[in-house]
């Protein structure tokens, strides 16, 4: 085709694009994905029952609190990403935040702990399934933050599959603390990151096949 | 007379706001600039067409990806060098060594245009005729002739612009002048 018959045709459909859009469509990807996987936690796991009542007591928010801000984190790292403007990586140390202080946390915690309640904390009941649902639960926000790049323009595909990733990840966990009846720092710093990373990592894998432009 | 950032800048703004006569002179203004670009690059008038045809829609199409606060140029070129590394990639290309600096000079573009915000604050304290020739052979990755037909000026014109304005920015990063 000719270059000017193409631009014709393009310019043929010139809709407002409203300001922060990128943001926007990021935010949009998250969202949808995020009431699916709100669906499959409260059908297929089930609320926890006691959830107002976990409502009002500590474990519950610093859980809430870890996934939330690492999920803010990574969606604007995200959002970064789907524009194709070369990126300096670190820039991004902030991810980093939510976790080190989650750490600090779980020190605090096993140090006022005696000794023997220890391998509890950590592993306690549910750390088997854990990361494999926190991954499981990412699926759907991850295939919503693909919608979202179909109009954005990343170039670093790895790095953006991974922090698609690490967003899903994030915001899956985020949900499946409705769920989760684990009390512990310790226990949310190693298998809830451990399913967010996993997430991360399946991004990183598939990014640059999924988000080729 | 190649269109200036802001120029490009304020047709992509009123694009962005529904208006598609300004995308169409912007879309219009590119074909040259990308052409340009990737000449450079490639020998292949085909493929190069091609190319050009790729980023006027990614542009078109993936807008949305563009911040209304940066500069435009950038942003452009970003996409440019994308559609390259991936037309090399599809094609399979193995470079032989001699094509290794082209190559890397098409790398070299990216720290050009990751610097690009910070330079262009340091530009503007240059004499536009200074400023300009080192945008066009620094930045846009324009050759000496190309830049001096751009602007109706000689060539050791262009040069001496181009030595100068570094001159006088070397100066100021040392500090020697406020």
């Amino acid at each position: 085709m000719k270059t000017d018959h193409l631009i014709e045709q393009l310019v043929r459909d010139v809709r407002p694009v409203p300001r922060r859009s990128r943001t926007l469509r990021v935010a949009a990807g998250i969202a949808v994905g995020g009431i699916v996987t709100l669906v499959v936690v409260a059908l297929a796991l089930g609320i926890r029952p006691d959830l107002h009542i976990a409502m009002r007591g500590y474990p519950f928010w610093m859980k809430w609190a870890y996934t939330v801000s690492l999920g803010i984190g990574a969606m604007a790292v995200t959002a970064r990403l789907a524009r194709p403007e070369p990126v300096r990586l670190a820039r991004f140390w902030p991810i980093a935040l939510p976790f080190l202080l989650l750490a600090i946390l779980g020190a605090v915690e096993l140090a006022r702990a005696p000794m023997q309640h220890w391998p509890a904390m950590w592993l306690s009941k549910t750390w088997k399934v854990c990361p494999l649902l926190v991954l499981g639960l990412s699926a759907p926000i991850f295939i919503g933050l693909l919608w979202s790049f179909r109009r954005l323009a990343p170039t670093r595909l790895r790095l953006a599959g991974a922090a698609a990733g690490l967003t899903s990840g994030a915001w899956a966990a985020a949900l499946y603390c409705l769920h989760c009846p684990e009390v512990s720092a310790i226990f949310v710093l190693t298998w809830y990151t451990l399913g967010i990373l996993l997430a991360a990592a399946l991004g990183a894998l598939i990014g640059p096949r999924l988000l080729r432009w | 007379m190649r269109p200036s950032e802001d120029q490009l800048k304020a047709w992509m703004t009123a694009g962005l706001d529904g208006d598609a006569a300004s995308h169409a002179l912007l879309l219009g203004a590119l074909v040259p600039l990308l052409r340009q670009f990737y000449r450079r690059r490639i020998g292949d008038e085909t493929e190069i067409e091609d190319l050009v045809q790729e980023v006027l829609i990614a542009v078109h199409t993936r807008r949305a990806s563009y911040d209304r606060d940066r500069l435009f140029t950038p942003w452009l070129f970003s996409i440019a060098r994308y559609k390259l590394v991936d037309h090399f990639r599809r094609a399979h290309v193995t470079s032989p060594i001699e094509d290794l600096a082209e190559l890397l000079s098409v790398e070299g573009f990216e720290d050009a245009s990751n610097a690009a915000i910070d330079v262009d604050r340091l530009l503007s304290t240059l004499p536009p005729k200074q400023a300009n020739a080192i945008r066009q052979t620094r930045l846009d990755g324009l050759s000496t002739a190309e830049a001096a037909a751009a602007g109706g000026i000689g060539e050791s014109d262009v040069k001496v612009s181009v030595h100068r304005g570094l001159k006088a920015l070397a100066a100021r990063l040392r500090g020697e002048r406020p």
